[in-house]
């Protein structure tokens, strides 16, 4: 409960990357768009900290896992392991 | 008739004779089971992202295709057996496809394809001879067609690094 009020300090509005831009399409073979949902490790972003919305978080976690598969983004760590 | 979609890697040291025999052999299971290439891509050299079988590059081959998931099996079959198949991946991007689509999205690949060859000719200031009629069967055009540079996907130009930032500020 502390942490209610800390949380204030740098609450901005997280919107949808894709709902406010609706050119911006999801696919997993647009490597430069997914890297920014992806940590440095190579994670996927959660929704409460990059601020997807639902819909889009679900599309874009399997776009990144799809892009995994065919090595375009890695499993883990940043580059090349 | 299904569209599907497969990148395959094959691996990097093979030479241009055996890169265009695993591409026609695949291409041969497609239109033996009354497939239609739409689009077939040479991505070429690419860093992998992790290792696979001990590999660090790989050269990237995309088709886009309407065939049938019999068809799939035994692309992926052949892929299986062969070696110099690093890895591959097949998405099925729509589960039913008509003839008129296909021709559309064939068309729309050449008019693409030629839009990209001739703003490269402008580059370039030398003209290239183009080909003079989007073909029916795609796939005499687009080996002639495909671009010697890998292609990029599009470019997010709206994307900013702010919520990267925050993320890691977050943390």
């Amino acid at each position: 409960m502390a942490q209610r009020p800390q949380k204030k300090l740098f609450s901005r509005k997280k919107v949808c990357r894709f709902c406010g831009d609706k050119e911006l399409k999801i696919n997993y073979k647009d490597v430069k768009t997914l890297r920014n949902f992806v940590s440095e490790r190579g994670k996927i972003i959660p929704r409460r900290i990059v601020g997807t919305c639902a819909t889009h978080q679900r599309q874009l976690c399997e776009a990144i896992k799809q892009a995994r598969q065919i090595a375009f983004l890695p499993y883990s760590g940043s580059t090349q392991g | 008739m299904r569209r599907y979609e497969t990148i395959y890697i094959l691996r990097p040291n093979l030479g241009e004779e055996e890169i265009t025999k695993v591409i026609e052999n695949t291409n041969e299971i497609i239109l033996g089971d009354k497939g239609i290439v739409i689009e077939l891509n040479k991505w070429g050299m690419k860093k992998l992202a992790y290792l696979i079988k001990k590999e660090t590059q790989g050269y990237y081959v995309y088709c886009d295709y309407a065939g049938t998931p019999a068809a799939v099996a035994e692309i992926e079959r052949k892929f299986r057996i062969d070696d110099s198949v690093l890895k591959y991946m097949t998405i099925k991007t729509a589960a039913a496809i008509s003839d008129e689509q296909i021709q559309l999205a064939v068309s729309e690949v050449s008019t693409r394809e030629t839009e990209a060859q001739a703003a490269e000719a402008a580059e370039e200031e030398v003209t290239p001879e183009k080909p003079t009629e989007p073909n029916k069967v795609s796939s005499e055009t687009t080996e002639e067609a495909t671009p010697e540079k890998p292609t990029e996907p599009t470019e997010p130009n709206k994307v900013s690094s702010e919520t990267t930032e925050e993320a890691t500020g977050t943390e």
